[in-house]
């Protein structure tokens, strides 16, 4: 068993999936504003930006991962100097592949806020930036956090494909005994290890939200 | 001085009119009463006054002043003047109380001293104590008042009500209608209030409108429009129905009660009479320190008795009326 290996794969895989998810997170938060803002029932209602955004992010979503991996890889060379190979190689489909998404579940945590406080706010003449940003996001923080947790959990998942772009992580290690063994990989402690380690991460990243949601949602009642 | 004055007003949603040339003027220190039923336009209308809506015709004026058309947006500075309390409080659930109330002052760019401010204004409606709980926390009521707080926070002429009590019991409604009184007595804030509850309405207002199928049917002081309703949606909402469940074979009259009788009217009719009468409803109010409202009694049987009835009644100038079927 070697355990500097996996050290490498697990650190590996949690930065894949931290830099996307803030990476995702840059693009995908301001478009899902753009999406909930111009949407029927939002504030600037505009179906000219809605209908092709909305379209745009659809088909950004039903790109498979790996096609996007493939898609990408002269994009990858270009910024990286190699397309594949290295663990940052990987930060480009996952990116690609996920601020679609996430741009969905920022629209879908927006829909979730009163839209009396909305209205509350518009009475008091409130310009729109001042509704985002002390209205929406802050209504919405609670579950904003929950959609973070979601998203990096799935973004975890996308790094399995590091195995196609010989990125490595934890998640194409176990994969790589599966290619070499076939069904005796199993018999491979390192392999159980692995799934260990990714229960953990994900564990982690979802209790971890839970308890900031609850920490900072104000909506029930403080003991 | 006309505070707020409504000319002409009308809207139609794609094709349906949701508001028929509407005029209401509101003076300075009034508290104005639009009732109408659910539906009926009252609470677009009350929105078009602060720019919640836009509408196709007619005028609004705020101290004799434009305040918008379908052709001119309400001014940022002007709307700050006329504030808006909601039915369902709308408060910020994730700021405290104090945070609540300060979003005000930050929307409106006023931020030097506005934790003093909003403390002040909390003062106002007897919640400082409150300042750093949650909404979370609180009762509906205190939640309207931090709502009320959060109006008062930019020291507002207009107080615009839209359906403000309805979401709460009648013993926190009165209290909360009572806060409003008694800022419109000390503050002199014009409050424009829109409810489908006549005792929400005939406890604070002193004017009143009525809204029919985005029409006015009835307009004027309180006392006249409570105590003579001509439209039969007037008299829906100010007689409530309960005197149609109580309708048996014998008939009935309805006695109104306009402010100017002083003396036990039911007794002296036993009394002076000799007629035994039965109360089958009976509502009064007191407004402005005097009586108004209306018993129902059931007539005698005897035809004699009715006449000697009647007579009474015109002899003592008390208006009264048959109740139909």
């Amino acid at each position: 068993m070697n355990w500097s290996n996996l050290w490498v794969a697990s650190y590996e895989t949690l930065l894949m999936t931290i830099i996307s998810t803030i990476l995702a997170y840059l693009v995908g938060l301001p478009l899902g504003i753009l999406l909930y803002m111009t949407s029927k029932n939002g504030i600037c209602k505009n179906k000219f930006i809605n209908i092709p955004l909305g379209i745009i992010v659809n088909i950004m979503r039903s790109i498979p991962c790996l096609l996007l991996i493939i898609l990408l890889m002269p994009l990858t060379r270009s910024i990286f100097g190699t397309g594949s190979g290295k663990w940052f190689t990987m930060i480009v489909p996952l990116f690609f592949s996920s601020f679609a998404f996430i741009s969905r579940m920022v629209e879908s945590s927006l829909n979730e806020v009163d839209g009396g406080v909305i209205e509350m706010a518009r009475s008091m003449g409130a310009s729109n930036n001042q509704i985002i940003f002390k209205v929406l996001l802050k209504e919405a923080k609670p579950s904003l956090i929950l959609g973070v947790a979601i998203s990096m959990i799935s973004i975890l998942g996308y790094t399995a494909f590091a195995y196609d772009l010989g990125a490595g992580g934890l998640i194409a290690q176990a994969y790589s005994f599966y290619t070499r063994h076939t069904m005796d990989f199993y018999k491979y402690p390192n392999v159980w290890i692995i799934i260990v380690l990714i229960v953990v991460i994900v564990q982690l990243i979802q209790e971890g939200s839970i308890l900031l949601n609850k920490k900072i949602d104000k909506r029930r009642k403080a003991k | 001085m006309s505070k707020i004055e409504i000319k002409n007003l009308s809207k139609s949603f794609s094709n349906k009119k949701v508001l028929d040339n509407i005029s209401i003027t509101v003076e300075e220190k009034d508290i104005y009463g639009i009732l109408g039923l659910s539906g009926a336009g009252k609470s677009t209308l009350v929105r078009c006054i602060n720019g919640l809506e836009t509408f196709d015709k007619g005028e609004i004026y705020f101290n004799n002043e434009l305040l918008c058309s379908p052709t001119k947006k309400i001014d940022r500075l002007k709307r700050r003047r006329i504030a808006m309390i909601f039915q369902s409080f709308n408060l910020l659930s994730q700021r405290n109380v104090l945070g609540n109330v300060e979003l005000a002052l930050e929307i409106n760019g006023d931020k030097e001293n506005k934790k003093e401010k909003a403390l002040t204004a909390l003062s106002k409606v007897g919640l400082k104590e409150k300042a750093y709980s949650y909404p979370s926390e609180l009762s509906g009521g205190q939640c309207q008042r931090v709502a009320i707080a959060r109006a008062l926070s930019l020291n507002p002429e207009v107080l615009l009500c839209d359906e403000a009590t309805s979401a709460l019991d009648p013993e926190t409604s009165l209290s909360i209608l009572n806060l409003l009184k008694k800022l419109n007595k000390e503050y002199g804030l014009t409050i424009i209030m829109i409810s489908h509850q006549m005792n929400a309405i005939e406890s604070i207002c002193s004017k009143v409108a009525i809204i029919d199928k985005s029409k006015i049917v009835e307009q004027g002081e309180l006392s006249d429009v409570f105590l003579n309703p001509k439209t039969e949606i007037a008299k829906q909402l100010i007689y409530s129905d309960h005197v149609k469940t109580m309708l048996d074979n014998n008939k009935m009259i309805r006695l109104l009660f306009n402010g100017n009788l002083d003396e036990p009217i039911i007794a002296n009719i036993v009394q002076d009479c000799s007629i035994l009468v039965s109360i089958v409803y009976a509502d009064t109010k007191v407004i402005d320190s005097k009586m108004y409202g209306q018993v129902v009694i059931k007539l005698p049987s005897s035809k004699e008795d009715i006449k000697k009835l009647e007579k009474y009644l015109k002899l003592h100038k008390v208006n009264y009326e048959e109740v139909n079927k």
